[in-house]
């Protein structure tokens, strides 16, 4: 499975200062143990509904874990009073909106969806290198997953 | 206040209905229904507000909604007359608020009907103050004061929530229904300490201390109706320790309980005397989640010691074991079967009851001291948030029916009984 294939991208708000996570991270913050960036600020998790084919396939490929697993863990936080879900979002276009209008959001588009976003003169997409400080209204990072 | 809400909620309609039950039962109705217009309305803002999403980060809701039909042949584990029943309704509604960076209040209100499983009406589920005292990348430690759900056994915390649990009806021998509204929380302090380590992988201790109240119904469903006094819990403690190796769709944990019951005879007349209970609850369990298995089972055992109540010099301490395995296959990606078997005993030196019923004279059958359960089930997501759910039990002994104490042999003369269920559940 190479990046080449797989063509989920993990977006962040802007100020958001990681411009890369491990795969251990990105499966902390989806499970909701990780909940704080490394400035302290807290993660806003945002997800597509369970049978949406690109959260299945988030799921399988970027946290290699199931959907139901997901769901097991989310549900106990939400209806328990343990902690806080991920914010269920309709579509990608939701999604977007959420992870530009909430500091410390994260979330993930398909590459089609970034391509279309990219060439909207209203949305900045900055695909951060490392050490790079970004900031600013209506731009939504892009963080590269490493193993 | 939360512990007469929790237990002397429940909307009981019998011929008894006092003028104090019925103010309070008002007063309840009319709490229920302002938390639900401001939910509803909270909701609506903050929608108007952020468009895109309905909860905000501060202040989330969320509910479920689930009714179903269920027939029980040849006990009274729903109802007395044996007819099919509709006493299968779970409503709930709760909402979290980050009150700050380290602070956060939750609360959960439940409305419940199954029969002679437990109380029927509604409940404060858990209503608590979270305070984030450590967070970093790898460790997480919260304290909880209020009313906390058990979240030490494999479904404990999920029982009450249709969707979450993996049937209808739970494995009675762990999730005993008729005990369910003393094991599903208590109102004390709680701390839960997690590590995810990228080695070792991840980790959760959790402790927890208090008691839970006892109504006047939870008393007459254990003790029976000819239990004239009042029972209370002094205390709970409960742990649990999971461990899940990294990345592995493996998990591993176990759980003890120590938790001490009073019973105080009703001076002006009772059957029974004053009593002391003790009981000792100790689980392992083991879980695998891969693509299209998943395996679940508990082993345990508990302990139980009767000080009194048959009278003052009357002494018993019993040893109880049991376990249940279970196996769930994804035929599609919306559709699971679910098979299980559970087999528990009351007295691991008296397995098939025959000692039971030799010391009751004959009074209680032997078939009161055991319970053995096998189960098939199928669920089908409908929508990301719609299931619908299906299942079959074949049980073998009445050890695990209500009252307990009591046990109604008159309703419940057959060995064997069987029981299916329907449920529809909605959730968001």
């Amino acid at each position: 499975m190479t990046s080449q294939v797989s063509a989920i991208e993990v977006i962040t708000h802007p100020q958001v200062t990681e411009s890369n996570l491990t795969k251990s991270q990105l499966r902390r913050i989806y499970t909701m143990r990780q909940l704080r960036w490394s400035d302290n600020s807290a993660i806003s998790v945002f997800v597509l509904p369970s049978q949406h084919n690109l959260h299945q396939r988030f799921a399988k490929e970027q946290l290699q874990i199931f959907p139901y697993q997901l769901n097991r863990i989310w549900h106990k936080l939400t209806y328990s009073g343990l902690g806080v879900a991920p914010t269920i979002v309709r579509s990608q276009e939701e999604l977007i909106q959420a992870v530009i209008k909430t500091p410390g959001a994260i979330g993930y588009i398909d590459d089609e969806s970034l391509r279309k976003i990219k060439k909207n003169k209203s949305i900045k997409v900055s695909e951060m290198e490392e050490g790079q400080q970004v900031s600013g209204k209506g731009v939504v990072n892009v963080v590269k997953i490493k193993d | 206040m939360l512990s007469k809400l929790k237990t002397n909620a429940a909307i009981k309609v019998t011929s008894r209905v006092k003028y104090s039950y019925c103010l309070r039962l008002s007063v309840i109705r009319t709490v229920m229904l302002a938390i639900i217009i401001t939910a509803c309305y909270a909701g609506s803002t903050k929608a108007e507000e952020e468009k895109n999403h309905s909860n905000s980060q501060e202040l989330q809701l969320h509910g479920f909604i689930s009714q179903g039909i269920i027939d029980v042949n040849g006990s009274d584990f729903v109802n007395d007359d044996g007819d099919l029943s509709a006493e299968l309704t779970e409503i709930g509604l709760n909402a979290s608020y980050q009150l700050s960076d380290q602070f956060r209040l939750a609360g959960q209100v439940v409305y419940l009907d199954g029969g002679n499983r437990y109380e029927k009406g509604f409940r404060v589920d858990y209503a608590l103050l979270d305070w984030s005292a450590y967070n970093s990348e790898s460790w997480q430690a919260n304290v909880y004061l209020g009313r906390f759900k058990n979240n030490h056994w494999l479904y404990s915390s999920s029982r009450v929530v249709p969707f979450a649990r993996p049937s209808i009806i739970l494995p009675q021998s762990v999730y005993f229904d008729g005990f369910r509204d003393i094991a599903v929380g208590s109102d004390g302090a709680a701390i839960k300490i997690s590590h995810s380590h990228d080695e070792l992988g991840n980790f959760d201790f959790s402790l927890s201390y208090g008691k839970s109240p006892i109504s006047d119904e939870q008393t007459d469903i254990l003790l029976g109706d000819i239990a004239m006094g009042v029972a209370k819990q002094d205390y709970e403690t409960h742990g649990s320790f999971y461990w899940q190796p990294y990345f592995s769709p493996w998990r591993f944990g176990f759980s003890f309980l120590d938790s001490d019951f009073t019973y105080k005879r009703n001076e002006a007349f009772d059957f029974f005397t004053d009593a002391d209970f003790s009981f000792q609850f100790y689980t392992i369990n083991a879980l695998y989640e891969g693509e299209y298995w998943e395996f679940s089972g508990e082993i345990y055992q508990q302990r139980f010691v009767t000080d009194g109540f048959y009278g003052p010099d009357f002494y018993k301490d019993s040893t109880g074991q049991g376990y249940y395995g279970q196996i769930r296959y994804k035929l599609t990606s919306d559709l699971t079967v679910l098979a299980r078997y559970e087999d528990f005993y009351l007295d691991k030196d008296d397995k098939d009851g025959k000692l039971l019923e030799q010391n009751t004279g004959g009074v209680v059958p032997y078939y009161f001291g055991f319970h053995k359960d096998i189960t098939l089930g199928l669920n089908y997501d409908i929508t990301s948030n719609f299931s619908a759910r299906i299942e079959y039990h074949w049980v073998n002994g009445a050890g695990r029916l209500t009252p307990v104490v009591v046990p109604n042999t008159l309703i419940n003369d057959s060995e064997d009984w069987q029981m299916w269920a329907v449920q529809l559940m909605y959730w968001f």
